[in-house]
């Protein structure tokens, strides 16, 4: 990373972490700043598939809340080490994102797109439709995670800087990930996935440890969110998730990494201060969306940065 | 392994449901020479080479590298067994910068590649892939991006990446498509004195007679999916029947 980058870096995420001394950060806004962020960092993980390796997955959403599950599942029999909460994401998160990628990757195009999203159907619908882990109503009422024994996130603050750190650690890899080798096979592959195979790269490997990198990402979010929300519910699982997943690196802007970021964190903001007024928010948030996609088709990143050729052509 | 052999292609045929691109073709191409295949449009050369490379599986028939049989292995492997390709159709990376083309090609032969530490370090090609640009002229176009080049800058970067795999065979699929005349007698020259300096063996297919003629050791010509002459340049150019493909027979 260059060194002007990573003042920039530093320049923001000491804002971020600056955030809660300001005065008027109620608890209301403390959590409002946690969703804005942890959606950034989900869509900044989606942003390795689509704007880096030309793969729309329609299943983000399923390795979100199975993350998330997997916290409540732990907290719930009284498991309350943090550590250990996403550390079962990890695994379980993993498994299924090997399973579906395995196949997934089989298919281009559109059929990637519907694979990913009939897999993660399935997923809801277990989730929804069983009550092995609580059906419709989820897993409520869920105790605070505690970073080490003793020391709870119990607090809105507590919460926000655990989101902070998460999110630093995750934009960081994903710089190293796009600079490394394994990146630039990823763009290529992007780029024109048949000549990559000709210079002698095994492209679904590429694909599946993209995949799995994707997913293992956006589970540690989901394992962070009953942290905040107390619960961990299928709808969660949702598919229409996954498709505010897509929204969230649309508007920001493909191949960028902080673009997705501020997408998400736009997107939440957007949502939450539109629905306090009217009931009908979808309505507006949908025709801010179509402005952004009409004016700024490269994202709201575009704004502030001049274009240089394709997204992600520039990147790292 | 016959002495000097680097490939061989053993009686391989190729159907596309009813139709027969490819009927009982051999060839044995030398280590060090350049040999051509040539044949009117529809002949089944693209076919031959897509077969040779690993994109097709043959229907029939063996296709042997360096003494080991490569027949229906992907082209990903292939290529780890010292096969690159050029396309007909410009193949290339469109929206990543020349160099990026190129590193990204020359990084798929550093022992990084493919294991853990690839996630996190990027192997330093620097050296080889400024090599391989200032050898075809493209080291002041480093910086566009590939779409942004020429024509004839385009067919020369693919050439680039094929050879960033270090190959000991490299097949070339009409390099000089698309190409003014004049392009296409520099284009000739340079592919020959590479393919020279680096000891490679190159397979070339080309639809114009004119440009194999001055740098292949030995043609074989295919007509309808057949090989129907196979010798050095002079002895193809007088073959009646070579003369009747291309001119299209008086009987008919």
């Amino acid at each position: 990373m260059s060194k002007a980058v990573s003042w920039r870096v530093a320049l923001v995420f000491g804002a971020l972490a600056a955030l809660p001394l300001t005065p008027w950060m109620s608890k209301y806004y403390m959590l409002l700043a946690f969703d804005a962020l942890l959606f950034g960092a989900v869509a900044m993980s989606l942003d390795l598939l689509m704007g880096y390796t030309g793969l729309v997955s329609f299943g983000h959403a399923a390795f979100f809340g199975l993350g998330a599950y997997s916290t409540a599942v732990l907290l719930e029999r009284g498991v309350l080490s943090l550590w250990l909460c996403l550390g079962l994401a990890v695994v379980v998160v993993g498994a299924y994102a090997l399973t579906v990628s395995y196949f997934a990757t089989t298919r281009r195009g559109i059929y990637f797109a519907l694979l990913t999203l009939i897999f993660a159907e399935v997923v809801y619908t277990f989730f929804r439709y069983t009550q092995t882990f609580g059906g419709s109503d989820g897993i409520q009422g869920l105790p605070a995670a505690q970073l080490l024994p003793g020391v709870a996130i119990d607090t809105p603050v507590r919460i926000y800087y655990l989101v902070v750190a998460y999110l630093l650690l995750a934009y960081l890899a994903c710089r190293v990930l796009v600079w490394s080798h394994f990146g630039r096979v990823l763009v290529a592959i992007r780029e024109n996935e048949d000549r990559a195979r000709f210079l002698g790269y095994n492209v679904q490997r590429y694909k599946m440890g993209v995949c799995l990198i994707s997913a293992i990402l956006t589970g540690l979010a989901g394992a962070l969110y009953p942290g905040r929300a107390a619960y961990a519910t299928p709808d969660l699982l949702h598919w229409s998730i996954s498709g505010e997943f897509i929204i969230m690196v649309m508007i920001g802007g493909l191949g960028t990494l902080v673009g997705p970021i501020i997408g998400g964190a736009f997107f939440i903001l957007l949502q939450e201060k539109v629905s306090s007024y009217v009931e009908w928010y979808s309505i507006i948030v949908g025709l801010v969306l179509v402005l952004i996609v009409l004016f700024a088709p490269r994202g709201l990143l575009s704004f502030r940065r001049a274009p240089r050729g394709r997204p992600g052509g520039e990147a790292a | 392994m016959e002495d000097g052999v680097l490939l061989e292609v053993e009686s391989v045929s190729k159907s596309f449901g009813a139709l027969a691109a490819l009927a009982r073709v051999s060839l044995t191409v030398r280590a060090g020479e350049v040999f051509s295949v040539i044949g009117p449009n529809g002949a089944g050369k693209s076919t031959l080479f897509n077969v040779v490379a690993g994109l097709y599986a043959p229907t029939a028939g063996r296709v042997v590298l360096q003494g080991e049989e490569i027949t229906g292995l992907g082209p990903e492997v292939i290529n780890h067994r010292g096969l690159a390709k050029t396309f007909q159709i410009t193949n290339i990376f469109p929206g990543i910068s020349v160099y990026d083309n190129v590193r990204v090609a020359a990084q798929s032969r550093v022992p990084l590649s493919g294991r853990l530490p690839s996630l996190w370090r990027r192997p330093d090609v620097d050296g080889p892939v400024m090599e391989l640009l200032a050898a075809f002229g493209l080291t002041g176009r480093r910086h566009e991006l590939a779409q942004h080049l020429s024509h004839g800058e385009q067919r020369y970067l693919e050439i680039c990446l094929a050879l960033a795999t270090d190959p000991t065979l490299l097949l070339l699929d009409e390099p000089t498509a698309g190409m003014t005349p004049g392009e296409t007698k520099g284009a000739t020259a340079l592919i020959r004195q590479i393919a020279r300096s680096r000891g490679l063996t190159v397979l070339l297919i080309e639809h114009d007679m004119s440009v194999v003629m001055g740098i292949s050791d030995r043609i074989a010509v295919l007509h309808f999916g057949e090989k129907i002459a196979e010798g050095p340049p002079e002895a193809i150019r007088s073959d009646p029947q070579v003369i009747d493909a291309y001119l299209g027979g008086a009987e008919d």
